[in-house]
């Protein structure tokens, strides 16, 4: 019984389960790059396309304070760093974004607002994307921004 | 089904200085498939670890948490399914926690058993991959003697000292032990690692921070006579050691401390556990009965101390202690074995539990909790024939498990103007009740022993299961409990086929187990701030494999090996349908050749092979795990040098420094391959 098990078993339901990640790919157009810098008050423009080999799940985008060069960097990049500073009021922005269901591939783009009431310096913009059966893609941008024009 | 702890250590687990009639005497004591550990097979295979020690045992895996900390699992069950006790009570560590070890001092083991299969009938919630039994109840037979052991490790730069003494006056006994270790950051095969896009580049291929340090002592005082023995132990065991500074739990992390001016400091992050235990064991003996009475305080506490960064919505928190655990559990079992006619034996046993856990720093993974379980058994073994014998027994457990409000300390907003701090375990009380059972068979012809066993297991849902409600930052994920989970079930079916002649030994364990309740932390495609959310869920699932060793001794000096094991796991129902369990261990075989002599006292010299196979079997966010190869050699001697005997084990492993992946390694997780290559050396004096 165990030999049958053995050979015949551990081959089956190989088609229906998903074992590949979801990517986060960047286009021609992709936005914001490694090193972008932006305004206060300004507007950071996000694209990136998202595609799966089953079903794509959902996404998140964060963006949090990197001032004392501590916080995680999924980047193999480093921009040029500001010096290591405490916080007075860094943004934290947070949100959770559904994909519509069903789809291998969606075009995520929008527009986020930089509050005016902020501190400036070195930020990490990250990216998360899952597929429908929980495999998990991140990727961090690091970005800059500076005192409004 | 071993009740009361034996003192013989006469048992060796390898071919050699066993006779035939011990071995098939062993096979025949219990229908359960159990292996016994005497103290010179622990001397003689000492590693990081207790646990890495025992990985020498088909079925056995250490789980390794870095810097030489590892926990147990039989047949790839680890955590809170399956039990350690120590002299028959089960020691209290924080078992769902990943990152710390047995919290126990591996010198003062006498000698160890490992139940494979369910063991619920004498151990209750939990004992459902199996047990592993630690003693350290040896009696002293002269007035005073005792032990000293130095040894050391080339990879971590271990150097560690153990004593023990101890001494018997007639009625009394006394034993002493103390150890002392400390290591440095472990070295692995690489340069740098690469965790999803990240470059970590290693300073002198060590692994940052992982270094550390235990101090173990105990004292114990006993008296016996030729019915009654009673002991009482007070052990405590403490150590620190840093976790990878590169990545906290899953996150990478930049930090200012400058980590490479030392190898053998301990900085930020790090934890100290302390794991204080008194343990009072008595027997009363006669011909037709015993009564064993064991009661236990067992106190653990564990801080985990990290930067203080700000993360999501928790502003910079103030100090560095982001987690403490303080757990206090009271123990008390009774038992009583009566020989009803000469084949004829009946057990039977009563034992209760209180524990209260209360937990608190910046970081949150368990709220506190309180739990009291009672249980009862019975158990009864009948001799049909000197070479049929049967057993079978039941057992009830009621377990009632209370955890306490837990909100955030800071507020997280809910709207464009509102924010509240956020609950993350409510006030929760459940009730679970199991009646388990277990029966099996022995049966012996010629060469060969049979056995076949069934029993059913099960597992009272821990606090974090029942009521997580937050970010586990350790894995870097959102967890979300369920205050409706069923106590999980299991049953198995085990077999034992053993057949032994004056050079061959052959055994083949297989077994097949069903949980129709698994407790499983799905992963899901849904975030919450920021972490992806994972949700416990239980689904039905089925497990499979087998364990097989061959020895073969050819004449007096020569001596081969070959042992394996396979585990196939597969989930029968819930959204991860088709998928394996997580870690599943892939399949191995270690093949070794012994070379044996007596020169002014025993020696040996020895090289295996150890092999493991692919795991492409994996759920998110695993990767799949390719197969490595290692060669590992050995060599001991004993020098006889009057009254005393100096012992010497040399120990070498991944002779060829190979760069490999362990797939149940939660280091995997993040890329970090397993150590290189590394020399121990153990220096014993027997007095």
């Amino acid at each position: 019984m165990l030999l049958c098990a053995l050979s015949a078993c551990s081959s089956s339901d190989e088609d229906e389960k998903d074992m590949t990640q979801p990517e986060i790919v960047a286009t021609d157009t992709a936005s914001p790059l490694d090193c972008d810098t932006y305004h206060k008050g300004g507007k950071i423009p996000f694209s990136y396309l998202f595609k799966d080999n089953q079903e794509l799940g959902s996404y998140n985008i964060e963006i949090h304070n990197n001032f004392d060069h501590h916080t995680h960097s999924t980047s193999a990049v480093e921009c040029s760093l500001n010096a290591v500073k405490e916080a007075q009021k860094p943004w934290v922005f947070n949100r959770d974004f559904s994909i519509p269901g069903g789809l291998k591939s969606y075009d995520a783009s929008m527009e986020i607002d930089v509050p005016t009431d902020i501190d400036v310096g070195n930020y990490h913009f990250m990216v998360r994307l899952t597929d429908k059966a929980g495999w998990q893609q991140i990727k961090s941008v690091a970005i800059k921004i500076v005192e409004a024009e | 089904m071993l009740l009361f702890a034996s003192n013989d250590t006469t048992i060796m687990l390898n071919g050699v200085t066993v006779v035939d009639a011990a071995k098939r005497d062993y096979q025949m004591r219990s229908s359960q498939n159990s292996v016994r550990i005497n103290q010179a097979y622990l001397a003689e295979n000492i590693a990081g670890s207790l646990m890495q020690s025992l990985e020498g045992i088909p079925g056995i895996k250490a789980m390794s948490i870095g810097s030489g900390q590892s926990k147990p699992t039989i047949r790839g069950l680890g955590f809170n399914r399956m039990v350690v006790t120590e002299d028959g009570i089960k020691h209290e560590g924080q078992q769902w926690g990943d990152d710390h070890g047995l919290e126990m001092d591996q010198f003062a083991i006498d000698h160890a058993e490992v139940i494979k299969g369910p063991a619920a009938l004498l151990h209750g919630s939990d004992a459902i991959g199996g047990v592993l039994n630690l003693y350290t109840n040896h009696v002293p037979v002269m007035p005073f003697e005792g032990t000293v052991q130095l040894f050391g490790r080339t990879n971590n730069g271990q150097m560690g000292l153990s004593a023990k003494v101890g001494g018997r006056y007639e009625h009394f006994f006394y034993r002493a032990n103390l150890t002392l270790i400390d290591y440095a950051d472990f070295k692995v095969p690489t340069d740098s690692i690469q965790y999803y896009s990240y470059f970590i580049r290693l300073k002198d291929r060590r692994l940052r921070n992982t270094a550390g340090k235990e101090q173990d002592g105990s004292v114990m005082l006993g008296y016996m006579n030729n019915h009654f023995h009673t002991d009482i132990r007070l052990s405590n065991s403490y150590s620190k050691s840093g976790f990878f500074a590169n990545a906290h739990g899953l996150e990478v992390r930049l930090s200012d401390i400058d980590y490479d001016h030392s190898s053998r400091d301990i900085d930020l992050p790090y934890q100290w556990v302390n794991h204080l235990k008194l343990l009072s064991h008595t027997v009363w003996q006669t011909d037709q009965l015993m009564i064993e009475a064991n009661l236990a305080y067992q106190n653990n506490r564990r801080e985990e101390h990290s930067e203080p960064v700000s993360h999501g919505f928790m502003p910079k928190p103030v100090g560095t202690m982001e987690r403490r655990f303080n757990k206090d559990t009271y123990t008390a079992k009774v038992g009583l074995k009566l020989h009803l006619a000469p084949q004829h034996e009946l057990q039977a046993g009563a034992a209760a539990e209180y524990q209260h856990n209360t937990q608190g720093g910046w970081g949150f993974i368990i709220p506190a909790f309180k739990s009291n379980t009672v249980g009862a058994y019975v158990f009864d073994r009948y001799t049909v024939r000197e070479n049929l014998i049967l057993n079978a027994g039941v057992r009830y457990d009621h377990a009632h498990t209370h955890m306490h409000h837990y909100e955030d300390w800071y507020k997280t907003p809910i709207s464009e103007t509102d924010s509240v701090f956020k609950e993350r375990s409510a006030e929760v009380s459940r009730n679970f009740n199991s009646i388990t059972w277990s029966a099996g068979i022995n049966y012996s012809i010629g060469n060969w022993v049979l056995k076949a066993n069934a029993g059913k297991s099960f597992r009272v849902p821990i606090p974090k299961e029942l009521g997580a409600d937050g970010i586990n930052y350790h894995i870097f994920r959102y967890e979300k409990g369920n205050s409706q989970l069923d106590a999980e079930e299991a049953y198995q079916l085990d077999a034992g086929i053993f057949f032994s002649n004056k050079a061959l030994t052959i055994q083949v364990d297989p077994y097949i187990n069903y949980f129709p309740n698994y407790i499983y932390m799905n992963p899901t495609s849904d975030y919450v701030e920021g972490l992806q959310m994972y949700y416990y869920a239980q689904s039905r699932v089925l497990r499979y494999g087998f364990e097989a060793q061959v020895d073969y001794t050819i004449g007096q000096h020569w001596e081969m090996q070959m042992k394996g094991e396979y585990l196939y796991a597969e989930q029968l129902s819930g959204e991860k349908k088709g998928y394996t369990l997580p870690f599943s261990t892939p399949w191995s075989i270690d093949g070794g050749l012994k070379y044996l002599f007596n020169k002014k006292g025993k020696g040996f010299i020895g090289m295996n092979a150890h092999i493991v196979g692919a795991q492409n079997e994996i759920v998110p966010p695993e990767k799949k795990t390719k197969g490595h190869w290692t060669l590992n050699a050995s060599a001991g001697k004993h020098f006889a040098m009057g009254a005393t005997t100096l012992k010497v084990a040399l120990h070498a492993d991944n002779l060829l420094n190979k760069r490999y992946y362990d797939h149940t390694s939660y280091y995997r997780l993040i890329d970090v391959p397993e150590p290189g290559r590394n020399f121990s050396l153990m220096v014993g004096l027997e007095f």
